[in-house]
């Protein structure tokens, strides 16, 4: 305990220099994506410098004209409905900024926020901090759902969201199931996962020998790697809702989940009724995992690193944990990608490989660093 | 709230807490842990449940509290079925300081005290004055205002006790229940636990509920006395009714001396050996 003394002294600065870092956190990822927007906005087949990049996505025309952006946003159908703007000649520039490669971008925020708050309720509700979306089984069953969807029913493809949140819901009950005695501890979770992970995992391989069309394996290739490549405005409107919905109940419940850290005994002495507390807070972390993956496959590491540096950085009270979170997935998703797009240029690497990457890499150090990593 | 009058509360039923035939069994192919016992706790004093391990004094305080379901029988508080209150309800007016705890490394003394306002806020209220109040004075009842920005993890044995009393303070029950609050402290941190128990009871009139091993603890610092052996109550009274040399022979199976203090009027237990008479088989746990 004595050689532990000079990090007393650097408790007492806690409060203010936890919002300090905090505030430097936000700064530093919204830096990242600002500077990953640019590189994927200017790169591609039709290439742009930084500037015309910058002239696009600022083009006049389109702000000018708020109901265009509300049209690509909410699509023809919707916004013909509401009598949005038809747009007049818009330049080449802008409209494949508008429409390819902003969308994309905007995905990948999604997907790094449904991400990282899905690995931050999580790791609340085991008490674990190994526990993630991919870890749990919510990935490897909302995974297998869409490849089940695309090689044997390729007509129930218009509901592929809503099936992936079914598989993920099943998979993530199944793991719990498998790791329950009387109560779960965070060694029987993860291998829970990992036998669920497994199981699914061989079955999604299975899958593609019944396939015959190779335009379809290749489909499925891309959904297992976790990719970003030719995701557009649809996407963004099958997961925004399920983002705002997360984010709404888990910053509203952060309290919740501060008092779940003290053990459930404890949680319930206070008053809470932990069952139906953990019950809804799971609930969210499925549905925003689940709908990230039916967007851009299966992303790993995001829910399980985010939370990670970021209570390193701030501390573990969620209302910092979260806000924080909440920039940082995506900068490392958005940044992921970018970083995805440049390494083999003209190739499109999935981000999901890129992150694999980086993710056992940070595994690695945090095993390597932390010798009581896993508890929380 | 509790400030003021804890031992009034105009327009309810009676206050107190009392059981009924209490039975608890922790597994259906073992005797019960707590069989039929009834009990009524002192208002406004400090009771303290003793007996050997596995003797049902943890199984009774926390059936009193509501953290075990009990398989039969019935607990009152203030004049109402202890199953009917929600659980926001209960912790207002009663709370609960386990005997291990757990809380993220990070978490500060001053964060933990203000976990303790949990039920006083609802969903989306953000803290109040009263809840600042609360938390100030519980860190200053409990001597930890100088640590409330260490992390938990970083202090004592003694002051982390200290700190999660200091939460349970924040909470303002009128019942607080203690389940061995003082079984892993050194000797100093033990008397400032039980030294900080009797504030509570005496300054803010708690009811106070605690179970121990020590029964030189329970002779210096309860009112009244509750001994447990094998799920059931053997004997309950003062300090000197309860703890003589036959009553722990029966409850511990040890031979005792008893001394009074001339000085503090304190009586002191000395343990002298294994009682020879005492039933030979073990205690189950």
């Amino acid at each position: 305990m004595a050689a532990r003394a000079p990090e007393w002294a650097a408790g007492e600065l806690q409060p203010h220099r936890s919002a300090r870092v905090l505030a430097l956190v936000a700064l530093v990822s919204s830096l990242i994506v600002v500077a990953a927007t640019l590189i994927q906005i200017g790169a591609g087949s039709y290439d742009m410098t930084w500037r015309e990049a910058w002239a696009a996505l600022s083009d006049p025309a389109l702000w000018r004209e708020p109901s265009v952006i509300l049209r690509l946003f909410l699509g023809e159908g919707l916004a013909d409905r509401l009598g949005c703007a038809t747009p007049d000649a818009i330049p080449t520039a802008t409209l494949i900024v508008w429409t390819v490669r902003m969308p994309r971008v905007l995905v990948g925020v999604l997907v790094g926020i449904n991400l990282a708050f899905s690995g931050c309720i999580f790791q609340a509700i085991t008490r674990n901090e190994m526990a993630s979306p991919y870890l749990l089984g919510v990935s490897s069953g909302a995974g297998l759902t869409i490849l089940v969807v695309l090689v044997i029913y390729p007509h129930l493809g218009v509901h592929l969201p809503l099936l992936a949140m079914v598989g993920g819901m099943v998979a993530f009950v199944l793991v719990y199931a498998i790791a329950w005695n009387q109560g779960t501890s965070p060694v029987r979770l993860v291998l829970a996962g990992v036998i669920v992970g497994a199981v699914a995992g061989s079955i999604q391989t299975a899958l593609h020998y019944l396939v015959t069309d190779i335009t379809v394996v290749q489909d499925a290739l891309a959904w297992t790697s976790g990719s970003l490549v030719g995701v557009g405005w649809t996407q963004v409107r099958m997961i925004a809702p399920w983002t705002v919905l997360c984010v709404t109940l888990a910053l509203s419940g952060a309290r919740y989940l501060d008092v779940l850290l003290l053990g459930d005994e404890t949680a319930k002495a206070l008053g809470m009724s932990i069952e139906r507390a953990r019950f809804l807070l799971a609930t969210a972390a499925v549905l925003s995992a689940a709908s990230a993956v039916s967007v851009a496959g299966l992303i790993g590491f995001v829910g399980l690193i985010v939370p990670h540096i970021v209570r390193s950085l701030v501390g573990s009270p969620h209302h910092r944990l979260l806000i924080g979170s909440l920039v940082a997935g995506p900068a490392l998703l958005v940044g992921a990608d970018a970083a995805a797009r440049l390494a083999l240029n003209p190739l499109q690497v999935p981000v999901g490989l890129v992150l694999g990457v980086l993710g056992g890499g940070f595994f690695l150090y945090l095993m390597r660093r932390k010798r009581d990593f896993g508890r929380l | 709230m509790s400030e003021a009058s804890p031992q009034r509360d105009p327009g309810e039923g009676e206050l107190g807490l009392s059981a009924r035939e209490l039975r608890v069994r922790y597994r259906h192919d073992r005797p019960p842990a707590l069989d039929e016992q009834s009990i009524t706790l002192p208002l406004g004093q400090i009771s303290v449940f003793v007996g050997p391990n596995g003797s049902g004094k943890s199984t009774l305080l926390k059936a009193l509290a509501r953290q075990l379901s009990p398989e039969a029988g019935q607990v009152v508080l203030d004049g109402r079925d202890i199953a009917h209150y929600s659980g926001r309800e209960l912790a207002l007016r009663l709370g609960i300081l386990f005997q291990e705890n757990s809380a993220p490394n990070d978490l500060t003394v001053e964060e933990l005290a203000y976990h303790g306002r949990y039920p006083h806020r609802r969903l989306f209220e953000s803290l109040s004055e009263a809840d600042h109040q609360a938390v100030e004075r519980a860190l200053t009842l409990c001597g930890a205002t100088h640590l409330r920005h260490r992390p938990i993890s970083q202090i004592s044995s003694g002051q982390k006790q200290l700190a999660w009393i200091a939460m349970l303070i924040s909470q303002s029950p009128r019942y607080l229940f203690l389940d061995e609050p003082t079984t892993y402290l050194d000797m100093a941190h033990q008397f400032d636990v039980m030294n900080l128990v009797q504030r509570l009871n005496e300054e803010l009139g708690n009811t106070i509920v605690i179970s121990v091993h020590d029964i030189n603890l329970a002779a210096r610092y309860a009112d009244h006395v509750f001994a447990l052996r094998e799920g059931r109550l053997v004997a309950s009274g003062s300090p000197e009714e309860v703890l003589r040399v036959e009553t722990l022979r029966e409850v511990f199976e040890v031979e005792t001396r008893m001394f009074r203090d001339e000085d503090t009027g304190t009586l002191h237990c000395v343990p002298l050996g294994r009682s020879s008479a005492g039933p030979e088989h073990e205690t189950p746990t």
